[in-house]
This record gives C-alpha cells, structure tokens and sequence, in this order.
C-alpha cells in the first residue's frame, strides 16, 4: 500500500500538537519550576529567581511532606497488597465456575463508575459513624464496643479500606481477563495428575499471569501516587496529619488551605517532580524484577 | 464461564461454596449500604443522628431530594457534566482515530517516538501538567466551560489512540486494496470504510472515555472557577458541604443520591460494555 | 443490545446539544452588557445607573446567605440603578482569589476571612479608609477587627460582613438541669459545673477532631499568651514552658470522663449531641448553634468566654470575620463601598443576622441570637486569633493538631510526655 504523506500529516498531527501541548510542555515547565523560586503560580517567569535544589530541600524537611509521603507509602505497601490479592481472589472466585459470576462481576466492579464524592460520603456519613454507622451496628451484634473508627488512630485506615472496596473491582477485572487467557486444558491436565486447586493456582495460573500482575501494580503505583480525593472527603474541614497524601500537601501549598497563608508554586512543582520519579523508579524496578516470562502455551 | 445450562451438581457446588460466601459478603454490604442511604435521603437530620433511619416515623421526606437540587444549581451540574463528558468522547474520537488508523498502518519517521509518547502520557500524573496548564489558561484567559472541554479531549487522547491503534492492526489490508482499485481516496476509505469497521471497539472506548470525563474530579476542582462550569463531581462535594454547614443531613443523601442514580442506570444498562473496555485497552498498556 | 446503546447514545447527544444552546445564549449576556457599562456615562436620575458591579461571593447560591445577598443586590438596583453582578464561588473562593486578582480579572467585590484579605490579598485591595470615614463607618463597626486590618493590611482594606466569636458554647437547659446557677469563669469553676452536669447524667463537653487543635488552643493561650506561644511553636522548648501544666489538666479533664461518649469526634457528630440533649457544651465558633440547631432541631443556647486559668496571662476570646473587600482596580470603587452598605447594615443585614442565625455586622442592628455578643464583641481590644501562633509554623502545624487531637483521646500519659513529644518534632 503506499504511502499518502499529506493524509499521515493530517491524521498525526492533532495528536501530536496533543502530545506537545498537554504533556511535553506542562512536564518540561513543572520540572523547571521546581528549580526555582516561585510564590504564585500564575506570576510571569521573569519574576522566577533560581534557587537550585531549595525547593526539594524544603519539602523533604516540612514535617507536613513527610507525613504525607508516608501515609502514601502505607496506601502504596499495605493497600496495594490487600487490594491486589483480594482482586485475585474475587478473580479466581468468579472464574472456578460459581453462578452469576456475570452478576457478581458488575457488582463488584461497580463502585468504579460512581462519582467517588457519592462514595465517600456514603463511608464516612454512614459506614464509620460512631453513633449509628453500619460497623459499630454490627460490632455491637456481637457484643462488642464501639469503635471510633474515624478517631485519631483509625482514620487512616478507615479510609484506606474505603479506597481498597472502591478499587478491588478494577484489578478484578483485569485478573479476570488474564485468567480467562489461560487455556482450559492446562488445568484439565493437572486436575487429571491430581494438582489440588492451591497448587494449580500456584504452579499454574500465577506464573501466566506475571505480566500481567506488573501491569496491575504498576497502575496500583500510578494510584497510591495521585491519592487525592479521599483524603480531601476524610478531613473536611481542614487537612489533618493522619490522612494528608503528597497531593493534597501540593494543592495547599499551591492554592492556599485552610489556615495556610504563605504559598509556594515552586514547592508545589518539586513535589509533582518527586511523585514522578517515584513512579518511574517502580516501573523501572518492575521491568527489572518480573521479566515477562516468554512461556508459550 | 459457565454460562450453558447444566444440572444442579450439588457436590461441585459445595466445593464452590467458601467462594460464593465471599462474594455474596461483599455485594451484600454493598448493597445495604446503598439502601441505608436510600432510607437515610428520605428522612429528617435528627432521625439520622439518633439512628431511627428505618423506622420512619415522621413519613417518608421526599422534600429532601426538593431541597437537594434546589439549594444549588444540580440541573446546572448535571447539563456541564452531561456537555463535558460528550464533547470529550466526541472530540477524542476526531483527534484519535484518524491518528490511531495512520499508527496501525504505516511506519513513518516519528511513529515509534508517537506511540511510545502516548503510553509514557498515559501514565504523567496529573499534577505534572495542571499547574503550567493553569497559568496559561489564566495568562490567556481562557475560562468557562471551553476550558474544560479543551483539557478533557487532550486528557483522553492518549488512552483512546492506543485502545483504538490495537483494533486497527487486526484489519485486514484487503479493504483499503479493494477500496483504492475503486478509485475511493485514502482519506474517504477511512471515514467510510475503515472507521466503520472498528465500530464495536469505537462503541466501548467512548462509553470507557464518557464515563471517566463524567467522573473526574482533580482537574475539574482546580479549573473550575464558577458555578456556572461546575460538573456533579464537584458540584455534589458544594452541595455536601452546603448541607452539612446548615445542617440537612436527609437532604445531603438526596442529593447522593441524585449524583449516583444516573451513572448507576447507564451502568446496568452498559455494564458488559463497560466491562469489556476496562480489560481491552488497559491491560496491555 | 446495540440498538439500546444507539438510543441512549442519541439521547444523550440531544442532551449534550441542549445543554450547549443554554451554553452559549448564557455566556453572551454578560459580555454584551459588560460593553454598556463602559459605553453609558451615569445618566440623570438614579445614581448609579448604568454602573454594573461584579461581586465573587464565597457562598453557594441557595444558601441563607446568598439569598439575603441576592435580594439586597436587587433592591440596591432598584435604588441606585447600579446592577450587581454575584458569581456563587463557594467556600474554596480562597482557591481562586489569588490567581485572579494578580491576572486583573474583572470584578470589584469579594468575599473572603478578613486575615487573608489583609495578608495575601493586601496588594490588590482597594484602600477604604477615606470612604469608610465618610460613611461615619468606625461608630457602628467593631474596633477589634478594623485594628486588626490595619496592623496586618497598613490601611483598612476590608469591611465586615459576618462577625465571629470563639468560646464555650452551651445548652442553657441542660445547665439548669444540673442546677449551675452561673456560667464558669475560671478552670477550678468549669471542672466545678463539669461535676455536676456529669451527675446529672449530662455529659459536660462535646468535641469533633476537627475542632480539638482549636479547643486546646486556648487553654495554651490561658497559660501563655499567643507571643510566648507562637515562640515555643517556632522553636520549640515546650516541655519548659507551661504548656505542660496545660497539656496535664487536660489530660485530667479527659481522666474524669467530661467528654462524651465518641468525642473527639468525626465533625459534625459530636456537636449535635448538644443538639440531642446529650452533652451540655461545646468549644467552637458561633455558628456551631446555627449547624447543630438546623441539624437536629434547635435548643436555647448560651455563650460565655473560655474559662481563665491560675496565673492567667491572656483570657481574650476568639474574634475573627468573613469580610468584603473591594478590588485595587475597580472603575467603581464607590458604588462598591456603597453596595457593601447596603447589604450590611439596615434592612439587609438585619435580615443576615435574623436568617442566617449571624451576628450583626452593624452594632446598631437587633441580635436574633446569642445575645449579648455584640456587647463582647465592641469591647474586645485584642481578640485570640483562630490558632494563628500554633499555625505560624507551617511546617509543623500538621503535626500540632493531631497531637491537640490526641490529647484529647487519651494517647498521652501525662503533660511531659506530651511536651516531650512535641519537642520531639523538631
């Protein structure tokens, strides 16, 4: 077939003046304004002055970062293992053949299409509440004592288990597309040797699986970094150490918190910096770790 | 899986029991959460507050959901969403697949750097661009519902180009050859037969597109700067707020509620649709 | 399955070209009037006509307050012929205000907290000093807050629309129950009355999490003052301070069971147990009687100052205001001003103070609620700041709160260790 210059030109282009517009430039401008000192956003780039690594030694040493950065690495660590397993055992659940697996898939998946703003006021107006929330109604059926689930030392918690509930359906998803993968046979035979379901599981599905298990952290990953509508829904009046995420540090500094007067752009864009390379060194590390088994089957 | 009809085989059942156990667990609370809402949008504060939710004593409050989307323009919220999220899936769709179509089919200098910008695009946080995007929308003073729209197509090319560049290759050459000894030019060949052809695909990444546009949160929060540009992701955090400062609980859970029907009908409507879009593109990404 | 997808896709569309007609007839008329405002010159008769101002109001429409605003922005017209423009911002209008200003945006009234209009706001305010005298403003204003402005803004930059007051709010009913004659006035009186309401099966105070840093924050101001305060937040040294002292009796306080069941809280379900008759009192600003009265029914509210401590250095209340401002470089600075009359002082802010459960404004106007607040109010010299010296350390004011949080939960053993964990942050 040959090649129609004019038409490739035409067809590419929007995209590419995309690419430029919405990516490269924004990128290429956030990496260099968090090299300087910048007050406002949106003040001319003569009133930049450099002031090197400022900015990062800044952040690094405001305790607010530093909470945030590792209330995000709990998010990343503990949600992602609990997310990404119970994602798996919905997966493998759905696909052994139950009934209605149809129905219990589009359940499942649900939270995913609703405005997380609806979900989350629905958790911390009704699940968590003291007084007559959902969990206390049933830790009381058993005769136990109320918990403040939304207190000091649970809170983050709290909304750690609302994120996994929202999120469990979408790596479900993904899991289940990459079981459905796997040829039946494979599983017949090893019923037929005698493999119990855990060893099938494990000598079986999970090996085939591996590529696609990175693909689920590496977008678990992308998530735990831009963390940002959960915390706003769980500290509502004004953001609280025990839920602050790098995010939510970013948009005060930027935009002016509660209580928040001085502003710092330059700041603002050292943290967008940090939270990239981060989410480049998990991808790097995944390329590393779980080389794509080339296994044909 | 499974979908032909067998007998009841009860001893295989038993085996499968601990797993419908837990799934039937999980939409089991999912469900009484969404009708303990249900029940709590149509009562007063104070039977919130002292847990009678149930037993509606004082009636049923359907002023509740009257109050809901009177005390802030919902009917406002609801058309901006409803513009955004179908210019988006729309306007994407004219940038994306006539790009995706030339990726698919020919190797030229700078398709490699495309598409490998594309999938690095897929995964730029959001806060690496907003900021520098925001000062030139203030410098240029750009405001107003175009704004948005502008963001939302180039926030969604990336995704709909790569989905879409998949579906392309899987085409046969046979169609643009017959085409082409038709004396059909190359770009009429596109929008006529080959756009055509990756229809069920087209179908699916725009519902995928039209629902995340529907749901964003982060952007429309910091761009949006009236009321008469706000969508129903931040418009309900407004009116939850509105609520909770003056009180109305019932009235907060209306208008949950008001956000949440709408995408959940589509969705039972859709599902499979749905279903199938977040499996096809992502995963390979 | 396909045919259902069409239709709903065609539904949607005509929606989407509905919803995109409204679009642009809406976004046409204010640029073709915006062009009359500076084509016609004030016209005989009314005295403003043909002024238009624009207003960014940090309410949401349909709330109390904007309608009272609405209302008065028509009668203004009405009077005046000046049209007032209000653009419903919301409470995030902070979010906003900043990156308009510096890009010149086109408006002339905002609405904001009085601090921020006087700090970072300060360069593009317009300086009402000359015109406030005019309008003999400092005779039924508050001195604390016009004070305050100048000290921080250099001149007065702002003029208040919603007054503030901080203290212990409480169920007058539920202190009669417990047989209180008088409202505590010292710390030894509060745990006094704490005791009785507790026998009376009362629980004695309320507390969400989100207002512990604020609650504590006075009693640390009771023993220090907010200079010595804002000095110890800067650079630490709070285990020698007596922030130590204040942290144990605190910490006592929550020993003896005065807080109720719950506290500290998710706001707002702790304050409301005041609403409920469950709890007696609340630490907060005024508007906790508006929020708990609209939420679970209303109750006959008192107020009285948090209570002074031995050895006390600064018993001032909490006094802060949500403000108007008018814009450096509006064309109608005086129309403005006038407007802001208008809507604060006479019919309109009577009907802010009767429908929006505030305080007046204007001092001359009548208290709907928590009488006795504008008294407090006008005598007030130098009011308490809204944890102003804890916050100057941005960087560790995270951390200060929930510490204020957890000492009312219980999570430290005693005043030293409290400190100690504090000093620890630095």
């Amino acid at each position: 077939m040959k090649k129609n210059r004019t038409m490739i030109l035409a067809f590419i282009l929007p995209t590419v003046f995309c690419l430029l517009f919405m990516y490269v430039y924004p990128v290429v401008r956030t990496v260099i304004m968090s090299f300087f000192q910048v007050e406002s956003l949106t003040s001319d780039t003569s009133a930049w002055t450099f002031n090197g690594l400022a900015n990062y030694a800044k952040i690094m040493g405001s305790s607010g970062f530093q909470l945030a950065m590792k209330n995000m690495m709990l998010i990343w660590l503990v949600g992602g293992l609990i997310t990404l397993a119970l994602s798996m055992l919905m997966a493998v659940i759905l696909t052994s053949g139950i009934r209605g697996s149809k129905f219990f898939k589009a359940a499942i998946y649900m939270p995913n299409i609703v405005s997380a703003v609806a979900l989350a006021t629905m958790w911390v107006q009704y699940i968590f509440n003291y007084d007559y929330g959902l969990l206390n109604e049933i830790v009381q059926l058993f005769g136990g004592e109320k918990v403040k689930w939304l207190g000091l030392d649970l809170k983050f918690w709290a909304m750690l288990a609302a994120f996994i509930f929202g999120s469990v359906g979408y790596y479900m998803l993904i899991y289940i597309s990459g079981i459905e993968g796997i040829p039946r046979d494979l599983y017949e035979a090893a019923t037929l040797d005698g493999a119990s379901k855990v060893s099938q599981f494990s000598k079986i599905t999970m090996p085939l699986m591996k590529g696609i298990i990175k693909t689920s952290i590496t977008f678990w990953s992308i998530n735990a970094t831009t963390f940002f509508l959960w915390t706003k829904m769980f500290s509502p009046v004004n953001t609280e150490g025990s839920t602050i995420v790098p995010v939510v540090y970013l948009y005060d500094i930027v935009f002016g918190g509660k209580g928040i007067i001085e502003r710092d752009a330059g700041a603002g864009a050292a943290v967008g910096v940090v939270l990239t390379l981060i989410i480049i060194a998990v991808y790097a590390i995944m390329n590393l770790t779980l080389k794509d088994s080339d296994l044909e089957y | 899986m499974a979908n032909y009809h067998e007998k009841i085989n009860w001893k295989k059942e038993a085996k499968l029991l601990p797993g419908y156990l837990i799934v039937t667990t999980w939409v089991v609370f999912a469900a009484v959460m969404l009708f303990w809402i249900l029940a709590a949008s149509l009562s007063t504060s104070r039977e919130i507050f002292t847990g009678t939710v149930l037993e509606f004593k004082s009636g049923l409050h359907w002023e509740n959901y009257a109050t809901a989307w009177n005390s802030q323009n919902v009917s406002v919220f609801f058309a901006n969403s409803l513009l955004y999220s179908v210019t988006a899936s729309a306007g994407v769709l004219l940038i994306s697949a006539p790009a995706a179509y030339v990726l698919s089919r020919w190797k030229f200098v700078g398709s490699k750097p495309i598409r490998l910008g594309l999938v690095i695009a897929m995964s730029v946080p959001a806060i690496m661009i907003i900021m520098p995007l925001y000062s030139l929308a203030v410098q240029w003073g750009i405001k107003g519902r175009i704004l948005l729209i502008v963001l939302y197509i180039m926030l969604r090319v990336p995704y709909t180009t790569i989905y879409l560049v998949d579906f392309f290759s899987t085409l046969s050459r046979s169609y643009e050859e017959a085409a082409y000894l038709d004396g059909c030019s190359p770009m009429r060949t596109f929008w006529k037969i080959m756009l055509p052809l990756v229809q069920p695909a087209v179908i699916t990444v725009t519902i995928f597109n039209f629902l995340s546009v529907w749901n964003e949160f982060f952007m429309a929060l910091i761009f949006t700067s009236s009321e008469s540009m706000t969508p129903v992701g931040v418009g309900l955090l407004q009116i939850v707020n509105a609520m909770k400062y003056s009180g109305n609980y019932g009235a907060m859970f209306a208008a949950v509620i008001i956000v949440f029907l709408p995408t959940f009908l589509l969705y039972i409507f859709l599902s499979e649709k749905i279903i199938a879009g977040v499996t096809g593109g992502g995963v390979k990404g | 399955m396909k045919k259902i997808l069409a239709m709903l896709l065609a539904v949607v569309m005509v929606f989407g070209l509905a919803a995109c007609g409204g679009d642009t007839a809406e976004e046409t008329t204010p640029a073709t009037t915006g062009q009359a405002q500076t084509a016609t010159e004030p016209a005989e008769g009314k005295k403003y006509e043909g002024v238009e101002l624009t207003m960014w109001s940090m309410w949401g429409s349909g709330e109390p307050q904007a309608l009272v605003i609405e209302e008065a922005a028509a009668a203004f017209e009405a009077e005046t012929g000046a049209k007032v423009n209000i653009e419903w911002k919301g409470r995030d209008i902070n979010t906003l205000l900043s990156a308009a200003l510096e890009s010149g945006e086109k408006f002339d009234i905002f609405e904001d907290d009085y601090q921020r209009i006087a700090t970072t706001y300060v360069d593009y305010t317009y300086d009402l000093t000359a015109m406030a005298e005019a309008a003999g403003y400092a005779d039924y204003s508050y001195a604390c807050f016009n004070d305050q402005v100048v000290e921080w803004a250099g001149f007065l930059n702002s003029i208040v629309e919603q007054p503030q007051i901080g203290g212990v709010f409480y169920d007058k009913a539920a202190f009669e129950t417990a047989g209180i004659a008088s409202v505590p006035t010292t710390w030894a009186e509060f745990l006094d009355a704490c005791a009785k309401l507790k026998e009376a099966g009362i629980a004695p105070l309320a507390l969400d999490g989100a207002y512990a840093y604020f609650t504590f924050y006075h009693h640390l101001v009771r023993y220090m003052g907010e200079d010595a305060l804002q000095e110890v937040a800067m650079n630490g040294g709070w285990s020698d301070s007596a922030a130590v002292t204040a942290a144990q009796e605190i910490i006592d306080f929550v020993n003896a069971g005065y807080l109720v069941e719950g506290a500290p809280d998710e706001y707002p379900a702790s304050q409301n147990k005041v609403g409920l008759g469950q709890a007696a009192m609340v630490v907060c600003a005024n508007y906790v009687t508006t929020e708990v009265d609209n939420a679970v029914g209303a109750i006959d509210w008192g107020f009285f100052n948090y209570p002074e401590v031995e050895g006390c250095v600064d018993s001032s209340a909490y006094a802060g205001a949500n403000s108007l401002a008018i814009t450096s470089y509006t064309e109608n600075a005086q129309a403005a001003f006038d407007f802001i009359q208008y809507m604060t002082t006479g019919t309109y802010g009577q009907k802010l103070v009767d429908n929006c459960g505030q305080i007046p404004a204007d001092a001359r106007l009548t208290e709907s609620v928590l009488v006795g607040s504008v008294e407090t109010l006008k005598n007030s010299t130098a009011p308490m700041s809204w944890c102003g010296a804890t916050n100057a350390n941005s960087d560790l004011a995270q951390s200060f709160k929930d510490a204020f949080n957890g000492l009312y939960a219980g999570k430290y053993e005693s005043g030293e260790a409290f400190c100690a964990a504090l000093d620890a942050l630095y």
